[in-house]
């Protein structure tokens, strides 16, 4: 830059600096002492670790003695991967919709295929757990799913709408110009132009199930544990070290999970747009 | 050329629209058009925005339902066929490629969807390529493309359907100027080639009047004038059209006795001129009096033929020297003159102007605007 910054620039960019990096140092610092802990040598839950190891690590995969916690694992992944697969397929079907009715009763649909995202999710938690019992339905995974489904949706909604709405209208005249039908255009063109969309929201989606515990504290019993439960009951009763490395765990799995997907669909740019 | 002799020779199809009309609401969109496209000929559609030509072109191609009048093809109307079974040729605005395609695909995928077999495919796409010059680029997207390339690609898809009739919308507006003519020799080079019906959508009379064989003037839904473009030039049928296409100068006047060889018009600012027209006037009339620019001259000395006008700037453009002054009945008049070599811009004065010996003006009545 040739041109001279004058104070006024300087603490601007002073005053922007400082805030980004307190909200950094907020975000990230509980994530790295987090796992520093989880590589402790000692039983306590402490930061700083007097040692470093494995042993937290080696104790949660053991098979035996963590099996409620793979269980609940299995549970959460389970419950986490039918919800998503389930809510965005209706999602993309309710987004595609909504695309083609009128504006008026578009947003009044839009909106409330959204509620859910604002809706208090423990009330919502509640609410489902007595409705069910109304209905005489006993709590099951696939409960479970049902109830995560509600709550989850709406983000593959979003992101498919976004998606479907940028679709250049030209586009789809063109390939009904060049022959094709419905159908096929739908599969040629929108398909694979709002996969990216599709994608980031499904993302979005399976963590949102992965740590939910609003609706799993209502809904799950000890046969059909999710894994954050599981997380905050042993940390109520013996403050176990594995905490940390689940966590550890869950970190970095979905940070891989992140970078993958950005490749694939440049995830950060559409959840910030 | 060797594509030449690979395009199947077929016989090119009259497009004819029959009292079209679309009313959006209250108000009409297109209003009754009727038009006839002779097979093999390029007619543009030419008018301001909002003035119906789009939405004409988005009738032909089944995107919008008209609410009247019939779209007929060969002898057959196409209005009960959905767009996908209309075989026209599209070239959108902004071409439309298919971002997520590449280059060879974009082209193969009128054939796709018609479910020909890979090999058809290839041996189309390995044609069209050829036809439109771009045989090293089957493998790009369109973002890796140039505008003119990715005009080239969005008119080889259009064609590789082997269409009956093509329609060309705004084809040039979104190309650098040094490329249109390139494009424009092109897009006539193919249309004659594949011997299509072609409808061409613009708003720019440069662009209509260098390709089509034919222009329809349209305002406010309806065709003004149809007619070659010199027709169009020379002899405008209304003072929309005069206005639209080309400078003009208009003179206020008054027709002051009718003769046979035309009326003997009598102009604000003095001078009298007598003027062969089509249209019809009364003795006394108000009329005005439209020049083209180059259809004047300036003289030093007056005459009863000349008007005096004062000079106030003239500009060197290109071979013309363009004049730009006041007559004496108060319009702004301009006067592009032949520039002699080395000669430079005059300042200021007065001047007599006159009609050139091949001046051809038009007349209209005053009340018309």
């Amino acid at each position: 830059m040739s041109q001279r910054s004058t104070p006024a620039d300087i603490s601007f960019n002073l005053t922007v600096g400082l805030i980004a990096g307190i909200a950094i140092l907020i975000l990230v610092a509980p994530v790295l002492i987090v796992i520093a802990t989880s590589f402790t040598t000692t039983q306590a839950l402490r930061f700083p670790p007097p040692g470093l190891s494995l042993r937290w690590y080696g104790e949660l995969f053991d098979p035996v003695r963590s099996a409620p916690i793979h269980t609940a694992a299995l549970n959460s992944l389970w419950v986490a991967g039918w919800a998503t697969v389930i809510g965005s397929v209706l999602s993309v079907l309710a987004a595609l919709a909504i695309t083609r009715v009128s504006r008026p009763s578009a947003r009044a649909l839009e909106a409330s295929f959204l509620s859910p995202l604002v809706l208090p999710t423990l009330s919502y938690g509640l609410a489902a757990l007595m409705f069910f019992s109304v209905l005489g339905i006993r709590p099951s995974l696939n409960l479970l799913i049902a109830g995560h489904l509600v709550v989850i949706a709406p983000f593959v909604f979003r992101t498919t709408l976004a998606s479907l709405t940028q679709l250049d209208p030209a586009l789809l005249e063109a390939s009904a110009n060049l022959g094709a039908s419905r159908f096929y255009s739908f599969r040629r063109i929108t398909l694979p132009l709002i996969t990216p969309g599709i994608a980031a929201g499904a993302f979005l989606a399976f963590i949102a199930s992965m740590d939910n515990v609003p609706v799993s504290l209502f809904l799950s019993t000890a046969r059909t544990s999710m894994l954050p439960i599981r997380m905050w009951g042993m940390m109520e009763s013996t403050l176990d070290v594995r905490i940390a490395a689940i966590a550890g765990v869950l970190i970095v799995a979905i940070l891989v999970l992140m970078v993958v997907m950005d490749r694939f669909t440049g995830l950060t740019r559409r959840v910030s747009a | 050329m060797a594509s030449q002799h690979t395009a199947t020779a077929q016989a090119a199809q009259p497009l004819t629209l029959d009292g079209v009309t679309h009313s959006y609401g209250t108000g009409f969109a297109v209003d009754n058009v009727t038009l006839e496209v002779k097979g093999g000929e390029l007619v543009a559609l030419l008018g301001p925005s909002g003035c119906g030509k789009t939405t004409l072109l988005r009738i032909v191609a089944g995107f919008i339902s008209q609410t009247n009048g019939k779209v007929i093809i060969g002898d057959r109307p196409i209005d009960v066929l959905p767009p996908n079974r209309r075989e026209i040729g599209i070239v959108f605005q902004n071409y439309a490629l298919f971002p997520h395609m590449t280059v060879a695909e974009n082209i193969a995928y009128g054939l796709a969807a018609r479910g020909e077999s890979r090999a058809v495919q290839a041996e189309r796409v390995a044609e069209m390529l050829a036809t439109v010059r771009m045989e090293g680029f089957a493998d790009r997207k369109p973002r890796q493309l140039s505008g003119g390339q990715q005009q080239r690609v969005a008119l080889a898809r259009a064609l590789a359907i082997r269409p009956r009739i093509l329609l060309l919308d705004e084809p040039f507006a979104a190309l650098d100027k040094n490329l249109r003519l390139d494009m424009q020799i092109e897009i006539k080079r193919l249309q004659r080639q594949f011997a299509l019906t072609a409808i061409m959508v613009t708003h720019d009379q440069d662009e209509a009047m260098s390709i089509a064989d034919r222009i329809a003037v349209m305002s406010h839904g309806k065709i003004e004038q149809l007619g070659s473009p010199v027709e169009i030039y020379d002899e405008p049928a209304t003072l929309f059209v005069n206005n639209f296409i080309g400078s003009s100068n208009l003179l206020k006047g008054r027709v002051v006795a009718v003769g046979p060889d035309g009326y003997r018009v009598e102009l604000d600012s003095g001078a009298v001129w007598t003027l062969a027209s089509k249209g019809r006037f009364e003795t006394g009339a108000a009329v005005l009096v439209s020049v083209r620019p180059e259809q004047m001259v300036l003289a030093d000395e007056a005459a009863p033929d000349r008007l005096p006008v004062a000079l106030k700037l003239s500009l060197p453009i290109g071979g013309a020297l363009i004049h730009d002054a006041t007559a004496a009945g108060g319009e702004d008049i301009k006067i592009a003159v032949p520039r002699r070599p080395g000669a430079l811009s005059t300042g200021p004065g007065t001047a007599f102007a006159a009609l050139a010996p091949h001046a051809r003006p038009s007349l209209f009545p005053a009340t018309s605007s």
